[in-house]
């Protein structure tokens, strides 16, 4: 080996300063424009159920990925917006090991009537860490403020 | 196809933010490796490069940029990248330069230089995600995979103390191993239970360390393997899988790609009977739930069973089934495809008898190395060989 020194400093070595400056216009593509664009209006997700295979997806899609089939306009189908948490974790930090104002939440939430879940960030009074089997439910933005992004579905919170 | 042979593996320390360039890097693990071999870069037909995202190094297109250091220049050169499983398939893709019959002597290289990402190389992960249904809820990867590991626990009734216990273990095998980030020979369960609570139920002490590296292996064909060594070590098996990318519509308890990418490996390599007749094995082990979680992928033991058989020491490096015996990602740490030291390069080491202080006591045999990666859907399986 030729080099044992420990170094964490990432200015020890001598470095020039750059980034890797780009920015995206992210479309929603088709199904995810149809989703949110009920999502503006309702309260409610849409699904949508393979023809052959008859698993509901959510987020919907146009195709199903195993079948590789098309999934027609008349199996989408609208669910609840609320569901059973599967997993979650209580997060203490962010992504740079930061720690957080106050602790975050995320949960993988299996969406009631279909075959998949949804990620999101859940509020509650509960104090324990281990949220699975909890009965959740969206919180949405007010209708008028809703933009067709994912940031429509504040948070959920127990039911 | 043809019997392709190891002949050569090299691999620099594993540090975090070293002064070395990804390419310096590359050509010292290179050098190593074919020093090992008693080769030089005229001998070599084909490189493979494997390395992982380009926003850890910070160069689009890095693969070109790593050329020159990987003894690729004039020469066939290919990257390949598959996120934390380009360390078992990019030496996937060099066996099959031989096996094919392209090429008779085949170099693979990974690299990964993840401390020039600053801050963190976590901010690198900012960009993985589906950007219209993941990102703007600003997830991270450490807060993803303690959900899937809440669901291993919640699953099979797992307690917290039996995934530290990989932990400690893989820091105390990874005491003797050169290259090694964070050996520790006097770590505790503890000591992980104790450590900072990340994102619940992931602590500091479960976590494997960002990493700057390199590695290398040499591949050669049964044509030539004699003019090398009397005592080869074979390359039986390969396999490889990817699941979903919907992954919120998987369960997350088992990784099942990870069977199928084991099944396709073991039907190449004539393994009926993976507890019987593979000796010890190299898990992808990022975080120490995640070894247990690929020792059942590997169908090693039963869904649920790798925790009780790690209380019970049968994965230590003296046990009947010895995991991680170099000391993993947990002990040498973590420069995503350089990995390819502790996974790939290690059975080649152990089954040549050449781990040095790591090395397992009982003669093993047959090893298999596994690496995982992208949004918990990517699997890399190879099985090894010795005579």
């Amino acid at each position: 080996m030729t080099f044992l020194e420990k170094q964490t400093d990432p200015t020890t070595p001598m470095h020039w300063n750059g980034d890797m400056q780009a920015d995206y216009f992210y479309s929603n593509g088709v199904a995810g424009d149809k989703f949110f664009k009920h999502l503006m209006k309702k309260d409610t997700f849409l699904a949508s159920e393979c023809p052959k295979c008859g698993v509901i997806f959510i987020p919907p899609r146009l195709y199903c990925e195993d079948c590789f089939c098309d999934i027609p306009d008349e199996n989408w189908m609208e669910v609840k917006s609320q569901g059973i948490i599967r997993a979650n974790t209580t997060a203490m930090i962010d992504a740079h090991g930061d720690p957080l104002e106050e602790p975050v939440i995320m949960a993988l939430i299996d969406i009631d009537e279909t075959d998949g879940a949804m990620l999101g960030r859940v509020k509650t009074e509960i104090l324990d860490m281990d949220l699975c089997g909890l009965t959740v439910k969206a919180v949405l933005r007010p209708k008028n403020e809703r933009e067709g992004t994912m940031k429509d579905i504040l948070y959920y919170e127990p039911y | 196809m043809n019997d392709v042979a190891v002949i050569g593996a090299g691999m620099t320390v594993f540090q975090r933010r070293l002064k070395e360039t990804g390419k310096e890097l590359s050509y010292l693990a290179t050098k190593m490796a074919l020093e090992e071999a008693g080769i030089t870069k005229k001998d070599i037909d084909m490189v493979v490069m494997g390395s992982a995202p380009d926003a850890f190094d910070g160069i689009h297109q890095k693969g070109e940029n790593l050329l020159d250091g990987a003894a690729g220049a004039g020469k066939p050169y290919v990257r390949v990248f598959n996120g934390g499983g380009t360390g078992v398939f990019a030496p996937i893709a060099g066996w099959w330069h031989v096996a094919s019959g392209v090429a008779d002597i085949a170099l693979v290289v990974c690299e990964e230089k993840m401390g020039n990402c600053y801050p963190h190389p976590q901010t690198a992960f900012r960009h993985i995600w589906d950007p219209i249904l993941d990102r703007p809820l600003a997830p991270n990867l450490v807060w993803l995979f303690a959900m899937e590991m809440n669901r291993y626990m919640t699953k099979y009734n797992i307690k917290k103390e039996d995934i530290a216990r990989v932990a400690v273990k893989n820091k105390r095998n990874a005491v003797g191993h050169p290259c090694a980030q964070l050996p520790d020979e006097k770590i505790t369960i503890e000591d992980v239970l104790n450590s900072e609570m990340m994102a619940w139920p992931v602590q500091r002490l479960d976590i494997s360390p960002p990493s700057d590296g390199a590695s290398a292996l040499i591949f050669c064909s049964k044509d030539k393997v004699r003019q090398f060594t009397d005592d080869p070590v074979w390359v039986d098996g390969v396999g490889w899988n990817i699941d979903s990318t919907m992954w919120t519509n998987r369960d997350l308890s088992f990784p099942r790609y990870v069977a199928n990418a084991a099944r396709m490996a073991y039907k190449m390599a004539g393994i009926h009977n993976p507890r019987k007749e593979i000796d010890f094995a190299e898990p992808y082990d990022p975080f120490d739930y995640k070894e247990l979680h690929h020792m059942e992928g590997l169908l090693l033991c039963n869904k649920g069973e790798a925790p009780i058989l790690t209380r019970e020491g049968v994965t230590e490096r003296d046990g009947n089934m010895p995991m991680c015996p170099s000391g993993g990602l947990m002990g040498v740490g973590n420069p995503i495809a350089a990995t390819m030291g502790q996974k790939i390069c290690e059975l080649y080491w152990q089954l040549a008898g050449k781990a040095g202080k790591r090395q397992i006591p009982t003669d093993p045999q047959v090893g298999v190395g596994q690496a995982w990666g992208d949004i918990m859907q990517m699997a890399t399986v190879a099985v090894l060989r010795r005579g």
